[in-house]
C-alpha cells in the first residue's frame, strides 16, 4: 500500500468515526433542551481537533505507519468521552470528571505525538531493555511505598504527589514490554533449548530463572497491592512474549500451570481472592456483587438496541465511568453498541500484530506482539469481568475508560506501535528501491 | 515466530467471541430473567424519570400528573389536593422502594408509554419530540365521587356504583383513606414513615373497603338465595307460599331462626323480600340445598377471583364446608355464619340481577389516550358471569323493585321519581353490647324499561342498634343520592357553576 493511500484511508476512516462521536454526543445532549448545547465548542475541539492533530503528526512524523489504529483509538476514546461527558451531566453533584478526561485527552495526544517525535527508531529502545526493566519494576511496586503509595477501591495501585494521583502501573506495562522484547531477543535461542524428560520435553530448569521471577513479582502485586487485574496482565504479557521468542509451547504449560498453582494459593490464603470468585460465582443480593450485579441489569436493560443515549440509568453502576464503563455502553448502546466496541478493539489487534508479522526487527516485533497483547488483553480482562464472563478485577478499558494514567499510556502504546509500522515499512521500501537498483546495475 | 503470532491472534480472537456470546446472553437470552430478579429496581428507577401520563376522571378532572422537580428524578408524580384522597384507593400511589398500587401499578405500561405503540402516521412524526405516554381516562366520575364522599361522611364504609351494561365502575368510595403523595413523595424517609403510620393505622386507611375488605352482608345476601331458590328449587312468584311464622327450626336441630324482633312473617317470594323474611329465606335456602346455594353463590363470584381492573381484591367467602349441614345452612341462607362480602361483590349482586342476569366484568379504566388525544386503547369489556337466566332475573328485578315501592328499602327511590328503582337493605349484626351492625343496601335504578344504568352497592359499619330498619334508613338515602348523580350527566371539568343546573335537571326528569 502507497504511503499517500494509507494517510488518505487514516483521514477518511477518521472523519467517518468522528461523525459518529459528534453524532452521539449531540443525541445525548440535545433531547433535554432543544438548544445546542453551550460546551459543545469546546467539546469539538476534542473530538474533531484531537484525532486531525494526531493524524497530522502521523503524516509529518510516520507517513508510512499503518491507517487503521489511529481511526479505531479515536473512536474508542471519543465514544468513551461522549459516555464520560453523559455521566457526568446526569449527576446531582456533577464531579468534573468530564473537564478532566478532556484534559487528559488532550495530553494523551501530547504523548502520541511526543513519542513518535522522540522514538524515531523503535529499535534503538533495545539498548534501554535493561532500564526499562528496572524501571518498569519500580513503577510497579511504587504503590508499596508507604507516604506516596495509596490504596483506593480496595486496590493499593496509586501513588500519589501532592494533588495528583497516578497507577504507576500502567507506565511499567510499557517498560516492561521493552524490557522483556529486548531481553527475550537477546535470550532466545538460550531459552528454546528444551530438554527431555521421559517423554515431555521441557525447558532446562536453569532457564527458568525468568519465568520464576514474572511470576514472583505478579504474586506479589497480585497480594501485595489486592491488583488481580495488572497481575494477570503482566504475568500473560510474559508468558506471550517467551512463548513467541522461543517457539517453544512447553513455556505457555508451565506458565500455565504456575499461573492456576499461584492462583490456588493466592485463593486459599487470601479472603480477598476468595470472595473475587464467590462473587462471580453467585453475585445476588451481595454487598460485594452489586457492582457487577448491576452491571449485569444494564445490559439486560440494554437489549438488542439500547436504551438510547441518555435514556438509561447507567449511573446505578458504581464507578461506572472508568472500569464498568462499557455496562454503560451495553444500557444505551445495547448489544449492537457493545458488539462495535469488541470489533474495533479486536480490529486493533488484528493491526497490530499485522504491524508485528511485518517487521523484520527480532526486538520491533517482540514489542509489538507485547504491546498488542497489553491492549488486547487488558480489554479483555476488564470486558470479561463487567460481563461475568470472569471474575472481576479492576483494570481500565484502554481508550473508553475514564482514567488519565491510563490514557497516557496507552496513547505512547499506540505512537509505539505506529512507529515500528512505519520503519518496516520504509524499510520494506528501502529493500525494494534498493533490489530495483540492483537490478538495474545488473543490466 | 509468526506462527506463535497467528496463533495468538487466534486466541484473543477467540477470547472476544466468547465475550460477544456473553454479551449475547446478557442482553437477550437471559435479559428477562435478569428484569426479574428481585435486586433489579432499574425499572422503577427509570420509570421515575420518564414521563408519565395523566390519571383522569370520566368527566375529565386531572387525577394524577407528573410535574417538574428539581431533584434526581425530574419528574415529581402529584395527586391534586381536591382529589387526592378521594380517588387514593383508585389512582393508588407510584412511590419508589414502596412499590405502586392501583391503576398507577395495573395501567404502569400505558402510563409510561411501554405499552402504547408508536405508529408514524407521517414521516415529521419522526422529528416531532413526542412523549409517548399514556392517559388513563377512567370510567369514575369526580362527581359522583364527591356525592359518595359527602354522603357518606367521615363514618367507615363503603359506596360501590357502577353500569351493570358494561361494567364501569361510576364511583367507589371508601373510608378511612389516604394522601398518595405523602407516599409517593422523593423524601424517601417521610414516605416510609407515612406508610408505617398508615399500617399500624386500625382502620387500614390504604386498603380499600370497597374490593379489599369482607363484611358480613346480612338480608342483602337474601337475593342471592332467592337466585338459588329460582334456578335450581323450583321457587316461583307464585310458589311455595313460606308459612306465617316467627320461627323456624331447621331439620337436624340447631338453633331456630328467628326473625328480627321475634316478629312472625311468610308468604310467596315477592313478599318475603319486601319483609326481609329469615325464616321464609332459611327455610327457602334449606329446601334448595346447600350444594344449590353454594353454586348460586359462586355463580356471582363468592368463592372466586373476580377479574377486576385494581390489584389486591380478596374474595368473598360462602364456607363451601357447611353444605351438608342444613342448621348452618339456614343460618348462610340469611347471610349469616361464616359468609362474607366485598361491597364491590355486593354491587355485582345487584348488577347481574339489573342486566339480564349477566355479571360484566368490573373496571375502572375506561379508555387510554396520546398526548395527541387520540385513543390508543379501551377496555376489553367481557362478560365475567352468567350467575342466572335473564327470566330469572326479571322475577327478580320485579321483586327488588316491589322492594322499594312495598317493602324496606322505601327511601332508595328519593329524589328518583321517573326511575325504575329496585333494591334490597341489610343489617348485619355484629354480636356486640350494646348492638352494633352494618347497615346495608343494593340496588339498581334506570329509566323505566331499560336495562337500569346504575348499580349500587353501599356499606354503613358499626351502626348503633341491629334492626332490619337500619339498612334501609342509613344506608338507603347514601345510595339514593349516588344514583341521582350518577343517572344525571357527567358535570364538565371546570364548569362547576353549571353542577347546580344539571342537579336541577334530573330532578326535573323525575
Amino acid at each position: 500500500m502507497t504511503t499517500a493511500s494509507r494517510r488518505t484511508t487514516e483521514l477518511g476512516l477518521l472523519v467517518l468515526g468522528t461523525m459518529f462521536v459528534v453524532g452521539a454526543y449531540l443525541l445525548a445532549s440535545v433531547p433535554e433542551d432543544s438548544d445546542i448545547p453551550t460546551s459543545v465548542g469546546p467539546f469539538l475541539g476534542i473530538i474533531v481537533g484531537l484525532p486531525l492533530a494526531a493524524h497530522v503528526a502521523v503524516r509529518r512524523f510516520a507517513p508510512h505507519a499503518d491507517g487503521m489504529l489511529l481511526p479505531l483509538a479515536s473512536l474508542l476514546n471519543g465514544l468513551g468521552y461522549v459516555f464520560i461527558v453523559r455521566l457526568d451531566e446526569a449527576k446531582r453533584e456533577p464531579d468534573g470528571l468530564a473537564a478532566l478526561q478532556s484534559v487528559w485527552m488532550v495530553l494523551g495526544v501530547a504523548a502520541f505525538v511526543g513519542t513518535l517525535i522522540v522514538v524515531r527508531d523503535a529499535r534503538k529502545l533495545e539498548r534501554y531493555r535493561y532500564t526499562a526493566g528496572f524501571v518498569g519494576l519500580v513503577l510497579l511496586l511504587l504503590p508499596l511505598i508507604p507516604v506516596i503509595g495509596r490504596e483506593i477501591n480496595g486496590s493499593r495501585i496509586w501513588v500519589s504527589f501532592g494533588p495528583v494521583n497516578f497507577q504507576p502501573g500502567e507506565f511499567a506495562k510499557l517498560c516492561l514490554a521493552v524490557f522483556f522484547a529486548g531481553y527475550l531477543v537477546e535470550k532466545r535461542e538460550l531459552l528454546a533449548i528444551n530438554r527431555a524428560f521421559g517423554p515431555i520435553a521441557l525447558p532446562d530448569p536453569k532457564h527458568l530463572g525468568p519465568v520464576l521471577i514474572a511470576w514472583g513479582v505478579a504474586l506479589v502485586v497480585m497480594i501485595t497491592q489486592k491488583d488481580l487485574g495488572t497481575s494477570l496482565l503482566f504475568f500473560t504479557l510474559f508468558l506471550v512474549l517467551i512463548w513467541v521468542a522461543t517457539e517453544r509451547a512447553s513455556y505457555l504449560a508451565v506458565g500455565v500451570i504456575m499461573f492456576f498453582a499461584g492462583g490456588y494459593l493466592a485463593f486459599s490464603a487470601f479472603s480477598h481472592v476468595q470472595s473475587r470468585f464467590d462473587i462471580w460465582l453467585n453475585p445476588w443480593g451481595k454487598t460485594k456483587g452489586y457492582q457487577v450485579e448491576q452491571s449485569m441489569y444494564a445490559f439486560a436493560d440494554g437489549g438488542i438496541f439500547g436504551r438510547g443515549l441518555n435514556l438509561g440509568v447507567p449511573l446505578k453502576i458504581p464507578v461506572v465511568e472508568s472500569d464498568m464503563i462499557f455496562a454503560a455502553i451495553g444500557e444505551e448502546l445495547g448489544l449492537l453498541g457493545a458488539a462495535a466496541i469488541l470489533i474495533a478493539f479486536l480490529l486493533m489487534i488484528g493491526a497490530g500484530l499485522r504491524i508485528a508479522q511485518q517487521t523484520t526487527s527480532g526486538f520491533e516485533r517482540l514489542l509489538a506482539t507485547g504491546l498488542t497483547t497489553l491492549l488486547g488483553f487488558q480489554a479483555f480482562i476488564i470486558l470479561a469481568g463487567v460481563t461475568r464472563l470472569l471474575p472481576l478485577t479492576g483494570v481500565t478499558l484502554p481508550f473508553v475508560s475514564y482514567g488519565g494514567s491510563s490514557l497516557l499510556a496507552n496513547w505512547v502504546l499506540l505512537a509505539l506501535l505506529l512507529r515500528i509500522s512505519n520503519d518496516s515499512a520504509e524499510r520494506e521500501a528501502e529493500r525494494l528501491a534498493a533490489g530495483q537498483l540492483t537490478e538495474i546495475g545488473g543490466r | 515466530m509468526s506462527k506463535q503470532i497467528r496463533n495468538l491472534g487466534v486466541f484473543l480472537a477467540v477470547c472476544y467471541v466468547a465475550l460477544f456470546l456473553q454479551v449475547n446472553r446478557l442482553t437477550v437470552f437471559e435479559a428477562e430473567t435478569l428484569q426479574d430478579k428481585p435486586g433489579n429496581n432499574r425499572a422503577v428507577e427509570r420509570d421515575f424519570s420518564s414521563p408519565r401520563g395523566d390519571i383522569v376522571s370520566a368527566d375529565g378532572v386531572v387525577l394524577a400528573e407528573s410535574v417538574p422537580s428539581d431533584d434526581r428524578f425530574q419528574l415529581q408524580r402529584v395527586y391534586p389536593p381536591e382529589t387526592a384522597d378521594l380517588f387514593a384507593h383508585i389512582t393508588g400511589y407510584f412511590a419508589f422502594s414502596l412499590g405502586s398500587t392501583g391503576v398507577e401499578r395495573e395501567y404502569n405500561g400505558y402510563l409510561n408509554g411501554d405499552d402504547i405503540g408508536f405508529d408514524f402516521n407521517r414521516l415529521d412524526d419522526l422529528f416531532v419530540d413526542r412523549d409517548v405516554v399514556g392517559d388513563v381516562i377512567l370510567s369514575v366520575r369526580n362527581d359522583v365521587q364527591q356525592v359518595a364522599r359527602e354522603e357518606l361522611g367521615d363514618t367507615p364504609g363503603s359506596v360501590v356504583a357502577l353500569d351493570p351494561r358494561n361494567g364501569e365502575i361510576i364511583a367507589m368510595w371508601s373510608t378511612a383513606t389516604f394522601d398518595p403523595n405523602a407516599l409517593a413523595t422523593h423524601d424517601f424517609d417521610a414516605a416510609a414513615a407515612t406508610s408505617e403510620a398508615l399500617n399500624a393505622d386500625p382502620e387500614r386507611p390504604t386498603r380499600s373497603r370497597s374490593y379489599q375488605e369482607r363484611f358480613f352482608p346480612g338480608s342483602t345476601f337474601k337475593v342471592v338465595t332467592a337466585t338459588g331458590g329460582i334456578e335450581r328449587g323450583g321457587v316461583t312468584e307464585d310458589s311455595p307460599d313460606y308459612p306465617v311464622s316467627d320461627s323456624y327450626q331447621p331439620p337436624g336441630g340447631g338453633r331456630p331462626i328467628p326473625n328480627f324482633g321475634g316478629d312472625s312473617c311468610g308468604g310467596t317470594l315477592f313478599v318475603i323480600l319486601q319483609q326481609s323474611c329469615n325464616t321464609a329465606f332459611a327455610q327457602m335456602g334449606v329446601d334448595t340445598g346447600g350444594d344449590n346455594l353454594y353454586a348460586a353463590a359462586q355463580g356471582f363470584g363468592f368463592d372466586r377471583d373476580i377479574p377486576f381492573d385494581l390489584p389486591g381484591g380478596v374474595q368473598s367467602n360462602f364456607p363451601e364446608e357447611i353444605v351438608d349441614d342444613p342448621p348452618l345452612v339456614a343460618q348462610a341462607s340469611i347471610g349469616q355464619n361464616d359468609v362474607q362480602a366485598t361491597p364491590l361483590q355486593m354491587a355485582l349482586v345487584a348488577a347481574g340481577v339489573a342486566n339480564d342476569g349477566v355479571i360484566m366484568e368490573p373496571h375502572v379504566m375506561r379508555e387510554v389516550r396520546d398526548d395527541q388525544g387520540d385513543k390508543v386503547a379501551d377496555f376489553d369489556e367481557d362478560a365475567f358471569a352468567q350467575p342466572m337466566s335473564p327470566s330469572t332475573a326479571g322475577t327478580l328485578r320485579a321483586a327488588m323493585e316491589s322492594v322499594v315501592s312495598d317493602g324496606s328499602a322505601r327511601r332508595l327511590d328519593d329524589g328518583l321519581e321517573g326511575f325504575a328503582v329496585g333494591g334490597k337493605t341489610g343489617t348485619a349484626q355484629l354480636g356486640t353490647d350494646p348492638p352494633q351492625s352494618h347497615a346495608w343496601i343494593i340496588g339498581f335504578a334506570g329509566p323505566p324499561g331499560e336495562t337500569p344504568h346504575i348499580a349500587v352497592a353501599v356499606i354503613v359499619e358499626a351502626q348503633p342498634g341491629a334492626s332490619e330498619q337500619t339498612g334501609g334508613q342509613v344506608a338507603a338515602p347514601i345510595a339514593a343520592a349516588v344514583m341521582q348523580r350518577a343517572l344525571a350527566p357527567p358535570a364538565e371539568a371546570g364548569q362547576d357553576d353549571q353542577d347546580s343546573q344539571q342537579d336541577g335537571g334530573s330532578g326535573d326528569g323525575g
